[in-house]
């Protein structure tokens, strides 16, 4: 996964070239679609041909909103969701993409979790075993997303203070490590990049 | 059917796991609050959990409404999931709406770089904690390694991996 980094919208506010906006029923209908075609992850992906095939973004208007998505707190993929909908219908578009991309997986959890729980005497040691497995590979899964990301805020230093990596390490290390509440951690360390990169100069860096 | 004080602690919890999560899940958190601080579910529960998420369409953090589940039934499966995704998206789309009209900001700027790497630290604490929960054995390390190069070598569906790793698991008893 690659983060494009947000460019300042400088182009004047043309009308969006697609006049035709999606409908709610439209707009759910394809995040069905993304998140079924999304198992195992990949919603970005999926959420971007999506929207190039039905004309109703571009890949700029893509990449800003996937910048975006990156950048509030909370799960990617809805959160990616919510701004296309929201983009391309307002509070109802957002409403109907969120719906989307949730249902199908709600209806497949739900079942699935009844049925695991509703077996007698609890899991069987096959079943236990395979999700031990299947637990393995999510951490892989996991660890293959990690890297890009992490990359991208580890290089971010404020003139020559390499103060990206220093709030890296000290976040992996006080959540992580120490265990230690998030909420106070946020708010020391999100400070201090604040502090570090506050608006000097107009000028790059 | 859970008392409604229960229902809104549990919505109240993973609304608070759902909008402290950056970049992604805030893993180390959740594991932190579910397993040890209120006790709902242990530390098997959440790897399961996790791994299921995995397998289902559309965003990988269903485990959120297998959680609820297991907490409180139907209504703590509610409850968790309307938390964890309702606030975090009604702050997206706000987020999306507000962008495109302060985007040029220099602040918003500044508020980005501070975020990343934040984020990243965030990321990396998640996947410490779940190796701690999932990896107990050189045979659940070696497997994980196995899908990990598979990952990151070929471009085939994480799905298939995770289901991959499933028959593995089970063949060997795991």
């Amino acid at each position: 996964m690659t983060i494009t980094l947000p460019t300042p919208p400088q182009r004047e506010e043309a009308p969006p070239s697609g006049p035709v906006s999606p409908t709610f029923t439209q707009l759910a209908r394809a995040f069905v679609g993304v998140a079924l075609a999304g198992i195992g992850g990949g919603i970005p992906a999926h959420t971007r041909r999506a929207m190039l095939s039905r004309g109703w973004l571009d890949d700029a208007e893509f990449a800003e909103a996937f910048t975006l998505a990156q950048l509030t707190p909370g799960p990617n993929g809805v959160n990616l969701a919510a701004m296309v909908g929201a983009r391309l219908g307002g509070k109802r578009g957002a409403l109907a993409s969120t719906l989307g991309v949730l249902t199908p997986g709600l209806i497949a959890m739900t079942a699935v979790t009844l049925l695991l729980l509703g077996l007698p005497g609890g899991l069987p040691p096959t079943l236990q075993s395979a999700l031990r497995g299947a637990a393995c590979a999510a951490l892989a899964v996991m660890l293959a997303m990690v890297g890009p990301i992490v990359r991208v805020g580890w290089s971010l230093n404020a003139g020559k203070l390499p103060i990206g990596a220093a709030v890296t390490v000290l976040t992996f290390v006080a959540l992580g490590v120490l265990r230690l509440d998030l909420l106070p951690v946020l708010v020391v360390l999100v400070g201090l990049g604040l502090m570090a990169h506050r608006p000097r100069r107009p000028q790059e860096k | 059917m859970p008392t409604p004080d229960l229902l809104l602690e549990i919505f109240l919890t993973f609304m608070r796991l759902g909008l402290t999560g950056f970049g992604g899940t805030n893993l180390a958190e959740m594991e932190r609050l579910l397993v040890g601080q209120h006790g709902w579910i242990d530390a098997r529960t959440f790897a399961n959990g996790f791994a299921l998420g995995q397998l289902m369409p559309g965003p990988n953090l269903l485990a959120v409404t297998h959680y609820g589940f297991v907490i409180a039934g139907g209504w703590g499966a509610a409850a968790a999931t309307v938390g964890f995704y309702g606030p975090t998206s009604v702050l997206s789309a706000a987020a999306a709406l507000l962008w495109k009209r302060h985007g040029a900001h220099p602040w918003s700027l500044t508020f980005r770089n501070a975020l990343l790497p934040f984020g990243g630290g965030v990321l990396l604490a998640g996947v410490l904690v779940l190796g701690q929960t999932s990896i107990h054995s050189w045979a659940a390390a070696a497997l994980a390694l196995l899908a990990f190069v598979i990952l990151r070598r070929t471009r085939l569906n994480s799905a298939l991996v995770v289901v991959g790793a499933a028959v593995i698991g089970a063949l060997i008893g795991l």
